[in-house]
């Protein structure tokens, strides 16, 4: 853990991609207590919300969430780093069968007088190559 | 969890307030929840985070948090298991826009766990309803665990 601090800004993280299915969704249910039916039931979805349709379920935003703090753990717990932060936004629907990747640019370095802070632009894309969620992460690596 | 938790997210949802009955600044009611190692694992399994640190207790051991840890997102499940079944983020149809979390120490098996949470703003975006929720977990020692918001569009 006491690795020298050598992040520079530009550097790319890439996550680990995930394959979301009717059953995985349904286990995200069940581990989170999140059981909104826009993630299980197809009846329900096959009715508009607004101006949208989303055609069938789709994958919890927060599942998308957790893709990115692991990115982000995976990345900096290695070198001494703690994930501190992350706020996305949702872009488009998940649905069963995509493929979905994290990465990450490290927009900023910011020595404070405790720490380096890390920015880190972050993203997630389909296979169609469509960013699904977007959004910002800052790591600590305390001096 | 000492109550029933309600899976069927219609039942009892007329009880739930609507857009219109959410008053900013007004605390929710919520439950404190006792967190264990095998809700961690779920929450871990489900999202292809399988960090030995999360579920590997003799590999967590030699780390220097010395027992497993839950990861950031253990909010995911927090949220749901430290508010009551009418608390309006059940309420089915409800869009998540966004989400930004703090994160200042881990949550840990065994930890008695407290939300403050209350929705922060409300206002509405084109035909959207949208309510900003404001949440801070807290584990028995009164530590901050996280603390984050959240941007749902309203069922209509």
């Amino acid at each position: 853990m006491e690795n020298k601090f050598d992040i520079t800004e530009g550097q790319r993280i890439e996550g680990t991609p995930f394959c979301p299915t009717r059953e995985t969704i349904w286990e995200f249910c069940e581990a989170s207590l999140d059981y909104n039916p826009l993630h299980w039931d197809d009846e329900y979805m096959k009715s508009n919300f607004g101006k949208t349709n989303f055609g069938g379920i789709i994958m919890h935003g927060m599942s998308n969430f957790s893709l990115i703090t692991k990115m982000m753990t995976d990345w900096a717990l290695p070198q001494g780093g703690i994930h501190r932060r992350l706020e996305t936004r949702w872009k488009a629907p998940v649905k069963p069968g995509d493929t979905i990747t994290p990465s990450g640019t490290v927009k900023k370095v910011k020595p404070t007088e405790k720490a380096n802070w890390v920015v880190v632009t972050v993203q997630v894309k389909n296979q169609q190559d469509a960013v699904v969620a977007e959004g910002e992460a800052m790591v600590e690596f305390p001096h | 969890m000492d109550y029933k938790y309600d899976t069927d997210f219609w039942a009892g949802n007329a009880a739930r307030k609507i857009w219109d009955d959410i008053v900013p600044g007004e605390p929710r009611k919520t439950i404190p929840y006792t967190l264990t190692k095998e809700a961690i694992y779920k929450l871990c399994h489900a999202t292809g985070d399988m960090n030995p640190l999360y579920v590997d207790e003799d590999y967590a051991k030699t780390t220097k948090w010395g027992g497993i840890i839950a990861p950031p997102s253990i909010h995911v499940l927090l949220m749901f298991s430290c508010t009551p079944n009418d608390d309006w983020m059940r309420s089915p149809g409800t869009i998540n826009a966004g989400q930004s979390w703090s994160y200042n120490i881990p949550a840990r098996p065994g930890d008695v766990i407290t939300l403050h949470a209350r929705a922060l703003d409300k206002f509405i975006k084109g035909d959207r309803l949208f309510a900003v929720h404001d949440n801070v977990f807290f584990n028995q020692n009164n530590e901050v665990i996280c603390s984050g918001r959240g941007w749902t569009i309203r069922p209509m």
